[in-house]
């Protein structure tokens, strides 16, 4: 028996693969994600982004928007990247190539993909003059909280995407199994569908409930003014009650002693939610519960690997 | 609580009675296709397991079988629900199950009517009511399942070997070299053990470039799996004294292996995916300049280094082989393996290819090949291995020698010309497998035989 020789281990081995997706993303048009995720926040930014950290309303509507675009871009980085390639990494495998390198690598290499798409996001935000808060929730600085938000909900979202990527064999299945992500995102974000009992605690599990929740909190949701009612008395200004039109009457009072913007931070403060509460140790559980899901997925696409050397000839 | 419903009059006439029915129907088909246990035919689950058998899809009877036992549970539960939103949890459970072993249920059905040469138009009725064409095809006299397809021949391939003497077994592994003594290499298979390979024995000399011949199934790719460790056999395989199995962990890096489609990332460049694969590769205490210099080596070698920094993906076919073979080749492997190597390029390129084979096992490493056209670079060839298939479907060594041996051994002038005559006659070929296995074994005994003596 010849004398044990050492190769190079799991952290050489992450250093390696990173340098080569590095270079891939050169070649293999990687690039493109980051043009694709600035088209698709200027085109959500552009419709929702004028009462986004205004209102209430606006404020909940433009948050998930703004979360939907994280998602996206982050389900689209990878929901490929290891099903794609799956009998190249079948050979490095038996090759000598931890799993847990490979899966690092990516981690590392979406993570910087992930940074550059949230600065992205962040920079379209600020032209087309989204309000983005001044002051932060744990930093001095609210771009800065939001853009720790962003950054998570995308990564997480991209880990979830990875995890899928390295469980299915071919690209058809990883591209079959995506809406499904998406729309479970959609549905069990928790703010836009009336979900009670079993379907409500779902949302725990979603990025999109919890990266909603945390962009709620940095605008300072509970502190904003809400329309919905202010609105919804106007639509009804001309109803009559025993020939008077006692809310329209209402409507110039409010109007004529500017009483308006009062009201609507009033009705606003009659609606608040603990989850958007704009307190530190609130969006750090927040970011906690994303970083954690991000970390889980990544565990779970390391496990799923490891079993590549019993795919089928 | 909807449970009474179980027992209802609706219940008898859509549920259980196709249920009973079709059981019976079952029970008569089992008789017909000569099932081990004929009860199965009452039993949920475990019947379409048994029918799937019978008919040669085992994979596709379990899981209707399955889908019978969830859909039978959902079905309780759904009855049984405490709450509105259980039962409408069950009831969507249901249709998707139902969807599914319809799917299932048709490719089972369409098997039947292949097996009783009947119309595939059948397969209708079986969607009406699927009890009733299993009645009639049980029942009816005048359908019997047709022996000329041989189900259960294919059923039971690799199952029992055929009765053949082993080829010799050595004594002692050689130190140098190749040595391989494998007794088996099987799988499970729904149950059943099926043997892939059984009985090969051969020493390889270090320096020695072979080629590895054998049929369509004849089990080349699982006996190269087996040799270099990565799928384990009941043998003793080693390398230069190595033990291949019990020290895989460091004897991979020993071994190279070439596979048979182009695995490489087609968006790096060439020079940047060699030097990767020998950074992943090599020793991790070998200074970069060393390793730069293994990388520039086999670049040259295999005529890479001219368009070294150009990407992988703009290669020709022959080069895109050079590159996965330099991948391997970098790290100076003792034991080299090839599949296909040649696959899908012409005959000057080929045989460029096997050249730099040569050269290879001119070092004094062992090269393995297999290929489909050895004809055009059988003198390259320092030996052969012909597998072949034996009656009981399972590879077997059917020669082991120089290629001129290998001519006189099988009667024949060409490497195909051998393959073609160990081939079964089903698959075009001479079907001398046995007698050639046989043979050999002979033959080795009496060398062994011979060696003992002086």
């Amino acid at each position: 028996m010849k004398e044990t020789i050492r190769h190079k281990g799991r952290l050489a081995q992450t250093g390696i693969y990173l340098g080569k997706f590095l270079r891939m993303f050169i070649y293999q048009n990687d690039w493109k994600v980051l043009p694709m995720g600035a088209i698709i926040a200027a085109v959500v930014t552009f419709v929702v982004g004028a009462n986004l950290f205004v209102t209430q309303e606006g404020t909940l509507t433009g948050s998930f928007a703004l979360v939907c675009v994280c998602i996206w871009n982050g389900v689209f980085n990878s929901i490929q990247v290891v099903c794609r390639e799956r009998d190249i990494v079948k050979r490095e495998h038996r090759a000598g190539l931890h799993m847990s390198s490979y899966i690092a690598a990516h981690m590392i290499y979406q993570l910087l993909l992930c940074l550059a798409q949230t600065a992205i996001t962040l920079l379209i935000c600020r032209l087309t003059g989204v309000h983005i808060p001044e002051r932060g929730v744990i930093t001095p600085w609210g771009i800065v909280d939001l853009g720790i938000t962003l950054l998570l909900v995308t990564y997480a979202s991209d880990m979830l995407a990875l995890m899928v990527s390295c469980m299915v064999r071919t690209t058809t299945a990883a591209m079959t199994v995506m809406p499904f992500l998406l729309i479970f995102q959609l549905v069990f974000s928790g703010s836009f569908f009336s979900l009670e009992g079993f379907a409500a605690k779902l949302t725990n599990l979603t990025i999109s409930h919890w990266g909603l929740d945390g962009v709620c909190a940095i605008g300072r949701y509970n502190e904003q003014p809400m329309v919905m009612l202010w609105n919804t008395i106007f639509k009804f200004k001309d109803v009559e009650v025993l020939g008077k039109k006692p809310l329209l009457d209402l409507i110039v009072m409010a109007e004529n002693n500017g009483y308006r913007d009062q009201f609507l931070l009033w009705s606003g403060a009659q609606n608040q939610n603990a989850a958007y509460a704009a307190t530190a140790e609130n969006l750090l559980r927040h970011w906690g519960v994303l970083a954690l899901m991000a970390a889980v997925f990544a565990v779970v696409a390391v496990t799923a690997l490891k079993f590549i050397d019993r795919d089928k000839r | 609580m909807r449970i009474n419903e179980l027992f209802s009059l609706s219940s008898l006439g859509f549920f259980w009675l196709p249920w009973v029915l079709l059981s019976w129907g079952l029970w008569g088909l089992s008789r017909k296709l000569r099932w081990e246990k004929r009860g199965l035919a009452w039993v949920p689950g475990a019947r379409f397991f048994a029918l799937g058998r019978s008919v040669e899809m085992p994979g596709d009877g379990a899981v209707y079988g399955v889908l019978e036992i969830l859909f039978l549970v959902t079905r309780v539960l759904d009855l049984g629900a405490m709450s509105e939103r259980v039962s409408v949890a069950m009831s969507l459970a249901m249709l998707v199950l139902l969807v599914t072993q319809l799917v299932y249920g048709i490719r089972l059905f369409l098997r039947l009517t292949l097996v009783f040469g009947v119309r595939r138009r059948w397969v209708w009725l079986w969607l009406l009511a699927s009890w009733l064409p299993v009645c009639i095809l049980a029942f009816g006299k005048r359908y019997q399942p047709r022996e000329d397809l041989k189900l259960t021949e294919e059923w039971e391939a690799g199952t029992a070997p055929a009765p053949l003497a082993a080829a010799g077994r050595r004594e002692e592994p050689g130190e140098e070299g190749l040595s391989v003594d494998l007794n088996e290499r099987s799988v499970r298979d729904f149950g059943k053990k099926r043997y892939l390979l059984k009985d090969i024995s051969l020493d390889i000399p270090n320096g020695s470039l072979v080629l590895l011949l054998g049929g369509s199934g004849s089990g080349k790719t699982t006996f190269i799996n087996a040799v270099i460790g990565y799928e384990k056999a009941d043998a003793k395989v080693t390398l230069n004294g190595a033990d291949i199995y019990r020290d895989y962990d460091q004897v991979k890096y020993r071994i190279g292996f070439v596979p048979q489609q182009n695995l490489v990332r087609g968006n790096d460049t060439v020079i940047r995916t060699v030097t990767d694969a020998a950074q992943l590769r090599l020793p991790a205490e070998l200074r970069r300049r060393e390793r730069n210099t293994r990388v520039a080596e086999v670049m040259d070698l295999l005529g890479l280094s001219a368009g070294g920094e150009g990407l992988v993906a703009k290669k020709s076919g022959g080069q895109l082989r050079r590159i996965s073979i330099a991948m391997e080749l970098v790290t100076d492997p003792e034991l080299f393996v090839l599949d296909e190597p040649d696959s899908g390029l012409d005959g000057v390129i080929a045989r460029e290819i096997f050249e730099k084979l040569r050269a290879i096992a001119d070092e004094g490493k062992i090269v393995i090949v297999i290929t489909h056209t050895p004809d055009r670079v059988v003198d390259l060839f320092d030996k052969v291995i012909v597998l072949a298939r034996d009656s009981g479907r399972v590879g077997r060594l059917a020669f082991y020698g120089t290629p001129q041996e290998a001519r006189e051994f099988f009667g024949k002038d060409t490497m195909e010309g051998i393959v073609m005559s160990v081939n079964r006659k089903e698959e075009g070929g001479d079907g001398l497998g046995d007698e050639c296995i046989e043979r050999y074994a002979r033959l080795t005994a009496a060398a062994q035989e011979g060696a003992a003596v002086s």
